[in-house]
């Protein structure tokens, strides 16, 4: 029974990352920018949902709330910084550099101006529960279940179907000619980093209600999506979302078996391997960039 | 006068391939493009649509300068371009592609050239209206990149040798099909083509380029009374 409440914990974090690996993957994959702030993006949507609630805003306006802030963010940091640098002809190092300054200054803007200590939601049915065939979810949990499964198929499904969707797709495998024929692949990329970043706000929050919020850890929630997302073969967000559960399941299952401070390591030992063994991911892809 | 440029000076970084090219071209007039691997052609078309910079020289789009203006804007006043190799989209199917180019360049007043008028002028696309374009062969990918500069309301279509891949009866076909939408749309185009021949049956006027200088500029009558061989 350990091991079920194990597993079922390990799919829960699973989506909660999953949700982060699919929306940076959808970024990456359309802009070719390795885009460290969204890890900012995700820890200043939970601080921005844990203040509104402090000051008595229902729960789910301040989520709707820190997903409008999350992308408006987002699209700044591609309007003022990304645009700029790629006018410039600026290398995508020399855009990975500067998206980490921007995950320092979002990191910093939370620390001073909301609070630099760990905290949690006063919200009292965070604490609520439910037992499952045997299985214990909390209220939290059942929420990131439920909204990550939903927002990933809703991403899948705009994807695929919805124009804008189609036209990020073009945008992505080919921008030389998205440019050329007037898909205006510079506005396209702030509707994408907009979708990403209102997408990332969500477990963000809900990560946050569940446990609790601290100013710097994002980055190593990120680095698991990112492995998940090159795991699961760049361009594939069901590979990304899929691995990012796997990875989960994973990390929670070995704590069964080392210590707990070992967890992370575990997550880079399968990374390495699938290195190894499968380097075009778990779902093979013709072209780089699609999605 | 569609199209004009006027001592055009273009290059890559410091180094200028163009050396001061003039030529003009009517509505509705099919200007070939000649040249050996390295003349200038592509470099010329890029610096038409914005994709580099002119150093020097005019620009004009029916008598209005347009050497400082954006590719974006220069796509609204009607310049397309076949690009060079790669012109789909490889994730997205034919239809689709298709049906995000023509919003893309929608035009209020009604476009000269629908998604309708393409799968007409090739209708291989209509077969193929739910293949991957990246799955198709080489001919049907150009086939389908041909389609796509054509979408909404071109005045001046810069075509980057658009025989490449097809078959020799199709590159005809299309030629001339070509020919029959710049008259009935009086859009003018500059074929930049390897295969003389078949651009010779359907150009109004010929240039050659040697080196980034034009060495020919003319009607095709007086390219037809000289080895056009000599200028390469
Ligand atoms: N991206 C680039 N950077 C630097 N120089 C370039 C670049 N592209 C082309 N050139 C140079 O510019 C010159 C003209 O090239 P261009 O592509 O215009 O030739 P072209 O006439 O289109 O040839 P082809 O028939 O092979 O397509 C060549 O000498 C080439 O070496
Ligand atoms: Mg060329």
């Amino acid at each position: 029974m350990l091991y079920v409440q194990l597993i079922a914990d390990g799919v829960v974090t699973g989506c909660a990352i999953g949700l982060v690996a699919v929306s940076f993957a959808y970024f990456y994959a359309t802009t070719g920018i390795f885009h460290v702030a969204h890890a900012g993006i995700y820890t200043l949507c939970g601080y921005i949902a844990w203040y509104l609630t402090g000051l008595g805003i229902p729960f789910i306006l301040a989520l709707i709330a820190s997903i409008l802030c999350g992308a408006l963010v987002g699209m700044f940091v591609q309007v003022t910084l990304y645009q700029t640098l790629e006018n410039k002809g600026a290398s995508p190092l020399v855009k990975l550099i500067a998206s980490i300054g921007v995950l320092t200054t979002l990191q910093n803007i939370v620390a001073i101006f909301f609070t630099p200590n760990i905290v949690q939601f006063d919200l009292p049915w965070r604490l609520n529960s439910l037992t499952i065939g045997g299985v214990w979810f909390s209220v939290p949990q059942i929420l990131i279940l439920l909204s990550s499964v939903g927002l990933f198929a809703a991403v899948v499904l705009f994807s695929k179907y919805s124009k804008l969707g189609k036209r990020i797709r073009a945008v992505a495998s080919n921008p030389g000619l998205a440019e050329i024929t007037h898909l205006n692949p510079q506005r396209v990329f702030v509707y994408v980093i907009a979708i990403s970043s209102g997408l990332v706000a969500v477990p963000g929050v809900l990560v946050g209600v569940d446990q609790a919020l601290q100013p710097y850890t994002s980055l190593i929630i990120l680095l698991t999506a990112v492995i998940a997302m090159i795991a699961g073969g760049i361009g594939s967000l069901g590979g990304a979302f899929v691995m990012s559960i796997v990875l989960a399941v994973i990390q929670s299952l070995s704590v069964a078996f080392v210590s707990g401070r070992w967890s992370i390591a575990v997550v880079f030992a399968i990374f390495v391997l699938f290195i190894l063994i499968r380097p075009e991911g778990l779902v093979r892809r013709k072209f780089s960039r699609a999605i | 006068m569609t199209l004009e440029a006027r001592n055009l000076v273009a290059g890559y970084g410091d180094k200028s391939i163009l050396e001061k090219v003039s030529f003009n071209l009517a509505d509705g007039e099919i200007l070939a493009f000649f040249g050996h691997n390295g003349a200038g052609k592509s470099t010329t078309l890029k610096a038409v649509l914005g994709l580099l910079p002119a150093k020097e020289g005019q620009i004009l789009l029916d008598g209005e300068r347009i050497e400082h203006l954006t590719v974006s804007a220069r796509l609204k006043r009607g310049l397309r371009l076949l690009p060079e190799g790669k012109g789909v989209f490889p994730d997205l199917n034919v239809q689709d592609s298709i049906e995000i180019v023509s919003q893309s360049n929608r035009d209020p007043n009604g476009a000269k050239i629908s998604a309708d008028d393409v799968y007409d002028l090739l209708p291989v696309l209509r077969d193929r209206r739910k293949t991957i374009a990246g799955e198709m062969s080489g001919g049907q990918q150009q086939m389908l990149a041909f389609g796509l500069a054509l979408l909404g309301s071109p005045k001046c279509v810069l075509l980057e040798e658009p025989s490449v891949g097809l078959q020799p009866d199709l590159v005809e076909e299309l030629f001339g099909k070509m020919s029959d939408i710049c008259k009935k749309l009086s859009i003018s185009a500059i074929l930049v083509e390897h295969k003389i021949a078949s651009a010779m049956k359907i150009a109004d006027h010929v240039m050659i380029i040697n080196s980034g200088k034009l060495v020919f500029n003319g009607s095709k009558a007086e390219a037809e009374q000289i080895n056009l061989w000599n200028y390469f």
